[in-house]
């Protein structure tokens, strides 16, 4: 069956403007907008176990990186890993996709062990540390757990911190950018491909975690999992996946950046800052909306990013945005699977990508792994983590 | 909830061990059978199925995420690598042949043809419902077996890969559209 697509009669399409459908979307919600030149693509299977290390220490020999630099294993065993955070005592906190589940790395003198801290949440995939407490964001929930240090075995009962969210599942799930300033960016994905979406969709939130107001700073954003904060400017910049089943090569998912609050990135009417969509421009002008300020290629899955501010990495690349692309499900063959570098001035000027950290992908349908976020660690190394293979890798300097 | 309907031309993962596979299975075949669909009407026939799909299960009931008081002590031992040797084994057996006995009429076939049909089911199941991916074969089960997997996934009672696909699936069933889609599927050639 390896490379060929399971042959079925129709092409799939469905009305995806109606509540029903965002509260009860057909299973293939996202293979409602099909053409015959894609027909047949799908998602890639999640593995059920998380990969072997001694299978992740081999596939770790397939990435390519600068020279000086080198990768290895971190930790493993943590079903689809998501987002990471510190805690103030060194442990670093997971989040994770489907599997319900947050996990707690402790390191004990060189040697990592992993805990499922908490168990039974829907997607909590964002998490964030501040205050001595971890702060996760399920579908429409945003948690906090206080004392999370002093309590891994014994968790807490959440206070909900902020939950005025739809209940959509559907590009549903969350990250938390933290503004170390008393709030979050939280992304709101609508429960579709493309449509119109319904009120508190395609948007972005700026939320304080203390008093649980939220600011709306950006419309117009289809699935945005991953940004960060510009040490230089204070400015968010947010990965954005643009829409499916316009063609394997268009339109290109996005590296946004918001110079300030309210602007709209083009969803659903307007792609990748140029091209209209052919039934949803419905008038609008790309030029109404703001570009992107990379275009990172289409289908790469740009997710979790971070600006680099250690000391360990070559002084270039200081200020740099470092993005982890989980890679492309809809498209022939698929790319991304590897850690992009971006440079940009603070304004988005003489901005431009090159791969930093390539090999996750192993054939034109097949990953071994698929990196999805990215955090720096104190001693000015980074971690990676994968959700496919369900670990955290480490990506170090050590000179030329 | 939503779905996801996941499909995969393969994946660089250790590959299950068939042997040791089928050496931890001996414990399964008094009640899944072997080649042969099991007598007890609940219980699935499993030679032949999809790998992801089973080690999946497994998963399911050892997490306590899917719960069955057989198969829910019986996960609690199993440790990943046997989760992959187990979906290795059942997944390299053939098929085994569809139920003979106890089958519905003509009629109720064909509504539940239509039942399918209107459901989308082969968008992930694909046309002869052999699966792909994470979507197990669906056919050459008893029907009672595929009345409760429906109506389990129907009330949540059981979870679905691909973001609650299966849940998402199944909402708008009605307990005669279930009843019919599982004669169809029971007797799929």
């Amino acid at each position: 069956m390896a490379g060929a697509l399971p042959a079925y009669a129709q092409l799939k399409h469905y009305d995806s403007d109606t509540p029903s459908f965002w509260k009860h979307p057909p299973a293939d919600w996202f293979l409602g907008d099909e053409t015959q030149a894609q027909k047949g693509l799908a998602p890639i299977a999640q593995p059920a176990t998380p990969a072997d290390p001694a299978d992740i220490e081999n596939n770790l020999k397939k990435i390519k990186l600068p020279p000086g630099f080198k990768i290895e294993l971190y930790a493993s065993g943590m079903p689809e890993a998501r987002q990471m955070a510190w805690g103030d005592d060194g442990t670093l906190f997971v989040g994770s996709f489907g599997a319900t589940n947050v996990y707690a790395v402790k390191d004990e003198d060189g040697k990592r062990t992993v805990k499922t801290i908490l168990k039974g949440l829907n997607m909590p995939t964002g998490v964030a540390f501040e205050n001595g407490s971890l702060y996760v964001v399920a579908i429409d929930k945003l948690l906090r757990y206080d004392k999370a240090e002093a309590n891994l075995d014994k968790m807490p009962e959440p206070v909900v911190v902020y939950d005025d969210m739809p209940p959509y599942t559907s590009h549903g799930w969350k990250y938390l950018a933290d503004d170390h300033k008393g709030a979050f960016y939280i992304p709101f994905g609508p429960p579709f491909n493309i449509g119109i979406p319904p009120t508190s969709n395609a948007q972005i939130r700026r939320v304080n975690y203390t008093n649980g107001l939220a600011e709306l700073v950006a419309e117009g954003v289809r699935n945005s999992v991953g940004g960060d904060v510009d040490p230089r400017s204070g400015d968010y910049w947010f990965t954005e996946n643009a829409r499916d089943w316009l063609s394997d090569d268009t339109p290109s998912d996005k590296l946004n950046h918001l110079a300030k609050f309210g602007e709209h990135f083009g969803y659903p009417y307007c792609h990748q800052g140029d091209i209209p969509d052919p039934k949803f421009a419905m008038g609008h002008k790309c030029d109404e909306f703001t570009p992107p300020a990379v275009k990172l290629g289409a289908h790469v899955a740009p997710l979790g990013m971070k600006f680099y501010t250690g000391m360990m990495f070559p002084p270039e690349y200081t200020d740099n945005i470092l993005i982890a692309e989980h890679g492309s499900w809809n498209r022939h063959n698929v790319q991304g699977g590897r850690i992009e570098r971006v440079i940009t001035d603070p304004d988005g000027k003489n901005a431009r990508q090159e791969v930093f950290a390539d090999g996750w992908i192993t054939g034109p349908r097949e990953y071994w792994g698929r990196p999805d976020d990215i955090i720096q660690m104190k001693d000015g190394s980074i971690l990676v983590s994968d959700d496919f293979a369900g670990a955290v890798y480490r990506i170090s300097y050590s000179g030329s | 909830m939503t779905g996801l309907c996941l499909l995969a031309a393969g994946q660089a993962h250790a590959a299950g061990d068939v042997a040791a596979g089928k050496e931890k299975a001996e414990i399964c075949t008094p009640c899944h059978g072997e080649q042969t669909v099991p007598d007890t009407a609940n219980v699935p026939a499993l030679a032949g199925q999809n790998n992801n799909y089973l080690q999946w299960q497994l998963i399911y009931f050892r997490e306590g995420r899917r719960k069955n008081e057989v198969m829910s002590p019986l996960a609690q031992d199993l440790t990943d690598k046997d989760v992959r040797n187990l979906g290795a084994y059942f997944a390299s057996l053939p098929r085994p042949p569809a139920p003979t006995k106890d089958l519905a009429d003509a009629s109720l076939i064909e509504t539940g043809k239509k039942a399918i049909a209107g459901h989308g089911c082969a968008a992930c199941h694909t046309d002869t419902f052999e699966g792909a991916g994470a979507a197990p074969a669906i056919t050459r089960q008893h029907h009672d077996y595929l009345i409760k997997a429906l109506t389990d996934y129907r009330e949540n009672a059981r979870p679905s890969t691909g973001v609650g696909a299966m849940n998402d699936a199944a909402a708008s069933l009605t307990d005669s559209d279930i009843k019919a889609i599982a004669a169809y599927l029971e007797t799929y050639k």
